[in-house]
């Protein structure tokens, strides 16, 4: 008990830089995401297509992966590489950022298609203009169809935080490996897993309220 | 003046022609039936009318602005300035399930006409009475029964005052007992002297609403008359079958 009392608070500093990660990946890839699912379905072809492209890249490759090119990667690119150089937590951010957004452009994708065109049809002999249909009328129903989705990634993406240890980001995982083989006691583990599964709970806490009062709107 | 006026409306799907040159008048307060076998083109035509489907050939003009002109569409604030001056209520409803009733009768001429927040209370209040709703003017749409969403669809298209209301088959997804309480909203405005189009299977509806019918067969306009003339003593072979299939 003193050995965990003793670590903990190593652990909960790899932890808060785990939340940052999360959230900054949210509020990034969140927007992100939702612009590319309008891009997707705009009517300007070449860019519908480079989405599917990038979405098809994003989700086709592991996001391990993406996470060491940018960081190694990226500054050997000939002559933008030197401008490319992040340090740890920007590579982070960007490569979970990137890579979420795909996901979420997909999720928000399939809630637009959820949309009857009887809706958009009712908006169009009200006179609606296109930005009122969609923000009015389309967008609320969208992410009513979107948000369980929305709510899975989330979660995931608290765990997946986890991968950002192969490029040494000091977060929750690299916390614990780092302790585990410095006393050779896997208590660590076994502490780390306990605070991702508080964290989740927290969030999962957080979507259900979100999720429950989107359908009672509507009740 | 004629309310719309349609000449020799053309409009095709690839090989098959749905509306063949279809030509007619409505004036100010008369309620026009269109009746005809399912496929025959009604839909078509009313989506063409209010533009929610480009027509192949012809004209339109609603309320003295020309939407298009021998084929010919005009201007995209033109088509609207013909198209605002008239309201739709499809077969589905269409009303909007993030919105209360309340919101769905305001959204669109809040957004759209600008008008004074007491005025647009005021008016909603008044229609939602007149449709028999005014008590449920803040539930949500998945709560009323299809009636009551119809209902609720002829005030929202009222709502943005038209001068010309198209309705597409407006009880045909009603449960057969709540037909009634939607037909008696719609003979309620045709005794108002307000401008209808309406699409229907309900011959009844049609003889006492109606003042004039018109019979659709294979996208023609196959016979045109009072609704004596055309459901009594229709002078068509075809209008007779139809009729009589209708019979049941
Ligand atoms: N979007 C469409 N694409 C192809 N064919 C269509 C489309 N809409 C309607 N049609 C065809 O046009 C004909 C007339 O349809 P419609 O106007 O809906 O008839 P009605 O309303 O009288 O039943 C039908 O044969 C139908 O299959
Ligand atoms: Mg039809």
């Amino acid at each position: 008990m003193a050995y965990f009392t003793g670590i903990l608070p190593f652990l909960l500093e790899g932890a808060k830089m785990t939340l940052f990660l999360w959230i900054m990946t949210l509020a990034l890839s969140l927007p992100l995401g939702f612009l590319v699912s309008l891009l997707v379905r705009g009517r300007f072809r070449p860019l519908t297509w480079l989405m599917e492209i990038y979405i098809y890249i994003m989700r086709g490759t592991p996001l391990m992966l993406q996470l060491m090119f940018v960081y190694y990667g990226l500054p050997f690119i000939p002559v933008v590489g030197p401008w490319l150089r992040f340090n740890r937590l920007t590579a982070a951010i960007f490569a979970f950022a990137l890579n979420y957004a795909a996901y979420f452009a997909e999720i928000f994708r399939g809630g637009f298609l959820a949309v009857p065109k009887g809706q958009y049809e009712a908006c169009q002999v009200l006179s609606l203009s296109r930005p009122q249909t969609l923000t009015r009328v389309v967008i609320p129903q969208m992410i009513r169809v979107a948000l369980p989705g929305i709510t899975n990634e989330t979660i995931t993406l608290v765990k997946d935080t986890s991968l950002a240890y192969v490029i040494a980001l000091a977060e929750l995982m690299h916390g614990a490996k780092a302790t585990v083989s410095r006393d050779s006691n896997p208590a660590a583990y076994v502490l780390a897993g306990l605070i991702y599964l508080v964290i989740v709970f927290a969030v999962t806490l957080v979507f259900k309220k979100l999720e429950a009062r989107y359908r009672l709107r509507e009740k | 003046m004629a309310v719309i006026e349609v000449k020799h409306l053309r409009k095709a799907y690839g090989e098959q022609e749905v509306l063949r040159d279809i030509s007619f008048q409505v004036t100010a307060g008369e309620v026009i039936a269109v009746i005809g076998s399912s496929g025959s083109g009604k839909s078509t035509l009313l989506r063409c009318l209010i533009d929610l489907e480009q027509a192949d050939g012809g004209s339109i003009t609603a309320g003295g602005v020309v939407l298009m002109e021998d084929g010919h569409y005009r201007s995209k604030k033109e088509v609207r300035r013909a198209t605002e001056k008239m309201g739709m209520v499809f077969q589905q409803f269409n009303l909007f399930p993030n919105l209360n009733v309340r919101d769905n009768l305001k959204l669109a001429p809040r957004l759209v006409k600008k008008e004074r927040a007491d005025a647009l209370e005021e008016r909603c209040a008044r229609l939602l009475r007149k449709v028999g709703l005014a008590h449920k003017d803040t539930a949500y749409p998945a709560l009323l029964s299809g009636g009551e969403q119809q209902r609720v669809a002829i005030a929202r298209a009222l709502m943005m005052e038209p001068e010309l209301l198209l309705f597409d088959e407006p009880t045909s997804s009603l449960d057969p007992e709540l037909t009634g309480e939607v037909l008696e909203v719609i003979r309620q405005l045709a005794a108002e002297r307000m401008t209808m189009i309406v699409v229907t299977h309900e011959m009844g509806f049609a003889r006492e609403a109606a003042s004039r019918v018109i019979f659709m067969d294979q996208g023609r306009v196959a016979e045109e008359g009072s609704p004596a003339e055309v459901l009594d003593a229709p002078k068509q072979e075809r209008t007779r079958l139809f009729l009589r299939s209708t019979l049941k």
